[in-house]
């Protein structure tokens, strides 16, 4: 029976690697088929929203602490494109780069200290600094007397190339956040996260330098945070302090997180395109009442399946297999 | 941070661990007060003393989790207390749990695999067969896929002491790793420290089953309210009247 088990555990990932491919596949031709614009630019969201909720993923799903600054790596990430592109004249891709490398490097000091913070005070401290990030960028300029920020009257940049790009960007960025993940989980680097994650304590006590791993987790989730604020900057070619360190960003990234399955490799992809196709669709058609029948939506998904989309999926696989 | 082990090996009269007036404070409570203690290599040292004596404590004062607020702790040679747990595992001292802490929701083989990985600095696939070799040995090749949350108390006993085996330390401090089992699974477990001894490691036991300590430690510390109130020989500090005035008092002085 343990043989069948072991066959049965192949097939599967070999059916799933199949599935994988094939869609990459689709999804790198879909643009030359002639699909419509809409369509293009709708997948690019969600491939955007794959990276973020991935990212988030990293740290919350596989250390435990729930972070609720994303948005602040993000907004750091848009301000450094916006002002590489408009002050510097940089082009786009050493700007992202530079937006991925800096946040990466703020999340530094930021993380050691509030990584040693536990459960709900993680989140206050990092909500915090997001917010704070907010009203620095705000009031820079005021208080200092210079131009750089632009306070809430935020900055232009450059008209940028068509929806194409941002798609195969998009893309890109999501197979980046995802690899990541999997590489991770499979790594010398996941065990320590997982054992954080499970006992914190008893890993310190294996030998696992726990706030070095924590505060290398957390870099790598705001680098990547960084550099897809600053596509996003570039996409929409005008940003506010208001726009790109928005709450409900974080909140929309975590509920993503939470619906597709915390802790899991494909629940923020399935989390993040099931919630912004529910949007579009509703938005279209019930454009008053459609943030009503989100949330109800997510009730449901959430009383029926607990531990998100792709969680419960996995748990019902694994049984199942066992008992038959 | 730097990770790598210091160089100066010194030990004195094969002392490879030693205490010296280690003091910490809960508040104004002295949890530990002034104790001086040494083990020598491959020896069984065994701590007893009432609840609240302060063995708990000060087993975390040496792995790092306290730091002391008088004293220092040595271990070959090098002052250790100070140091992050992390770092003084890698140094080689692991400590069990007295509350058993497994990765829950990991198998029982990756809990051992954590601790090759990390406390030993092994790669992946040497960490795997160093972990399978230590699940063998301690006998829980049977249940190394289960998630550990899953396994059954004996067995979880059993999975503290392969995480320390499995970090290579030198010294090990087992706290009450045999609560909670009964007499044929505590005889499995005496024989099992028996054996690690014998592959040159050195072992402090915090235990309140009186026979199995009595049984296996070469060298006895005595502690009660934080203080070192008796040392010696399992038989002479069975036969201390302070001893017996402060702990074995009801149940063995009648025998006397």
């Amino acid at each position: 029976m343990q043989e069948g088990e072991l066959l049965n555990k192949k097939i599967r990932r070999k059916l799933s690697t199949a599935v994988i491919i094939a869609i990459t596949i689709a999804l790198v031709i879909a643009p030359y088929t002639g699909i419509s614009g809409y369509l293009i630019r709708l997948l690019a969201i969600i491939f955007l929203w794959i990276g973020k909720a991935g990212c988030w993923n990293i740290v919350a799903g596989y250390t435990g602490y729930i972070d609720f600054g994303a948005v602040g790596y993000f907004g750091i990430g848009s301000y450094v494109t916006a002002l590489l592109m408009t002050k510097a004249h940089f082009p786009f891709l050493p700007s992202i780069l530079l937006s991925g490398f800096i946040s990466g490097l703020i999340a530094f000091p930021i993380g050691l200290p509030t990584l040693r913070l536990k459960g709900a005070y993680f989140g206050i401290a990092t909500l915090a600094f997001a917010e704070a990030m907010k009203q620095i960028i705000l009031e820079f300029d005021q208080t200092v007397g210079v131009h750089l920020f632009e306070g809430p009257h935020g900055i232009t940049l450059p008209i940028g190339p068509g929806n194409e790009f941002f798609y195969y960007i998009g893309f890109l960025v999501m197979i980046a956040v995802t690899g990541m993940t999997y590489w991770v989980r499979r790594s010398k680097f996941g065990y320590a996260l997982r054992a954080i994650r499970e006992a914190e304590h008893a890993a310190e006590l294996s030998g696992v330098n726990t706030l070095r791993a924590k505060i290398e987790a957390y870099m790598i989730s705001a680098s990547f945070l960084g550099m897809i604020g600053g596509i996003e900057a570039y996409w929409l070619t005008y940003i506010t302090p208001h726009m790109v360190f928005d709450v409900l960003i974080t909140i929309q990234i975590v509920v993503m997180a939470l619906l597709g399955g915390i802790g899991t490799l494909f629940g923020p992809v399935i989390g993040a395109a099931f919630l912004t196709i529910l949007y579009e669709m509703l938005h279209r058609d019930f454009p008053y009442t459609y943030a009503i029948i989100v949330g109800f939506v997510i009730v449901v998904v959430i009383l029926l399946m607990p531990k998100g989309i792709v969680g419960t999926l996995k748990a019902k696989i694994e049984t199942g297999f066992r008992n038959g | 941070m730097d990770d790598r082990p210091l160089k100066r090996d010194i030990e004195p009269n094969g002392v490879v661990l030693e205490g010296r007036k280690i003091t910490k404070y809960f508040g104004i409570i002295a949890a530990v007060q002034s104790v001086d203690f040494f083990v020598k290599r491959e020896e069984i040292l065994g701590m007893i003393g009432p609840n609240g004596a302060g063995k708990t404590t000060l087993f975390n004062v040496i792995a790092g989790v306290y730091k002391p607020d008088q004293g220092k702790v040595i271990f070959k040679g090098n002052v250790i207390s100070g140091l992050k747990p992390h770092r003084i595992c890698r140094m080689g001292i692991a400590k069990t749990s007295q509350i058993v802490q497994p990765f829950t929701q990991m198998t029982v083989f990756e809990n051992v695999l954590v601790a090759s990985l990390y406390g030993k600095g092994l790669s992946l696939s040497d960490a795997a067969q160093e972990a399978e070799k230590i699940l063998e040995f301690v006998g829980l090749a049977d249940v190394k896929t289960m998630p550990s949350g899953s396994i059954t108390v004996p067995d979880r006993r059993r999975l503290e002491l392969a995480r320390a085996l499995a970090t290579d330390a030198e010294v090990i401090l087992l706290d009450e790793n045999m609560a909670g089992l009964n007499p044929m699974e505590i005889e499995g477990v005496l024989r099992l420290l028996r054996e690690i001894r014998h592959q040159g490691k050195t072992l402090i036991v915090v235990e309140h089953i009186m026979r199995a300590v009595m049984g296996i430690s070469d060298r006895i510390i005595v502690l009660n309210h934080g203080e070192k109130i008796a040392e010696g020989t399992p038989s002479e500090v069975a036969n201390d009247t302070k001893v017996i005035e402060a702990y074995l008092g009801e149940k063995y002085a009648p025998h006397r």
